[in-house]
């Protein structure tokens, strides 16, 4: 018995190919094997760092953007940055970590970035 | 035997059609005061989530949705006895009835947008070349870090702003003949958009010439995928937590199997 919806597109690999890289990069749950436990732990925590890394870089884009920061400040928060991303870098590197594995999904609350 | 479970409807008396569901067993209605369980037996638990198995639930369920409002329940969904079913069904009667009441004589039907995000970024990148103050490479090095950053951010913000003009656009054709709808931006760079309409019955015509409509708009690039209708597997709504129906994750993993396994076979296809 087959499904009876209609399935029309003119670029169906392209489809699939987009849906996979959509689900490639969510892993629905934190890898805690025995042999991969810090790995995944790793992961769960640089998810968290790197989320709050965003925001603050986010925030950081909004003030200069509404031009609120004077040049000092713009010194002081390029310095933060820049060190915090090198860490997350290493970090990532120690663990064998790329940045579209530094996500999470949240079931029905979405993805974590 | 355990009992498969493909969803719930609103009808309390057996169903005349036959329709074989899993394991090629006989699917049947279990009544639960107006409404119903829709069953199969089964040998074992499903482990694995097949293509063969996910187009069957998903016909069984299709079948049903031909004369009943249908509320789909998770793939994979197995009851240890009649008991645990009326259990079931007694915790949820309210949600079921008030979730049908609602899903009646409505369709879902799916729109994927794939755009030109390549195409779209590199316009962007020139536009905002021409006002852009060159960065100053005696800046100090945090200093360029944040102007470097800054040029993204807003490369980034313009390349959101353009798709959410463009989702905007796409809604006008659909959403208006829709009763409800779930839109989801960007997944992927590539995929612009991936909506799910809930539809009445009535309007599905409407609906799908929409697309016709959207083509002959002729948005360089734009690429769509229309599929449905479907039974309502994004629109069932619990008052709380349960694992039996489908959650919005699983739905859109489903869905897009099924149009997968679809597309590819060329059941359907128009």
């Amino acid at each position: 018995m087959i499904a009876n919806a209609i399935v029309e597109t003119d670029a169906l690999e392209e489809f699939i190919e987009e849906i996979e890289k959509a689900k490639d990069c969510l892993p629905k749950k934190i890898d805690a094997n025995p042999k991969t436990v810090e790995k995944g732990l790793a992961k769960l925590v640089l998810t968290l760092i790197e989320l709050i890394r965003k925001l603050l870089e986010k925030q950081a884009m909004r003030r200069v953007e509404a031009g609120s920061l004077s040049e000092e400040e713009i010194e002081n928060v390029g310095e933060t940055l820049m060190k915090l991303e090198n860490k997350m870098d290493e970090l990532k590197e120690i663990f064998g970590l790329k940045d579209e594995e530094l996500n999470l999904n949240l079931g029905p609350l979405g993805d974590l970035m | 035997m355990k009992l498969y479970l493909y969803g719930i409807i609103d009808f309390s008396n057996q169903i005349t059609e036959s329709i074989y569901g899993l394991e090629g067993s006989n699917v049947y209605n279990i009544p639960f005061c107006d409404i119903g369980a829709v069953v199969s037996e089964i040998s074992q638990p499903i482990r694995d989530v097949t293509e063969g198995a996910v187009l069957e639930h998903e016909a069984v369920v299709e079948k049903l949705m031909a004369n009943f409002t249908v509320l789909p329940v998770r793939f994979g969904t197995v009851v240890n006895s009649r008991d645990e079913l009326f259990s079931m069904m007694e915790s949820y009667y309210r949600d079921f009835k008030s979730n049908l009441a609602r899903l009646h004589n409505k369709l879902e039907f799916g729109i994927k947008v794939i755009w030109p995000a390549d195409k779209v970024k590199a316009n962007i990148i020139r536009v905002l070349k021409k006002d852009e103050q060159t960065i100053e490479s005696d800046n100090s090095p945090s200093k360029r870090f944040i102007e470097e950053k800054f040029e993204k951010y807003k490369i980034d913000k313009e390349f959101e702003a353009k798709a959410n003009r463009f989702i905007k656009i796409i809604d006008i054709f659909f959403g208006k003949f829709a009763a409800e709808k779930k839109l989801e931006k960007l997944k992927t760079q590539n995929l612009l958009l991936d909506a799910v309409y809930l539809v009445e019955k009535d309007k599905q015509r409407d609906f799908k010439e929409a697309l016709e409509h959207i083509k002959n708009a002729n948005y360089p690039g734009f690429k769509y995928l229309f599929s449905g209708p479907w039974p309502a597997y994004n629109f069932v709504i619990l008052s709380r937590q349960s694992g039996l129906l489908t959650d919005s994750q699983q739905t859109n993993d489903i869905l897009d199997k099924v149009t997968q396994c679809q597309a590819l076979v060329g059941a359907n296809s128009i």
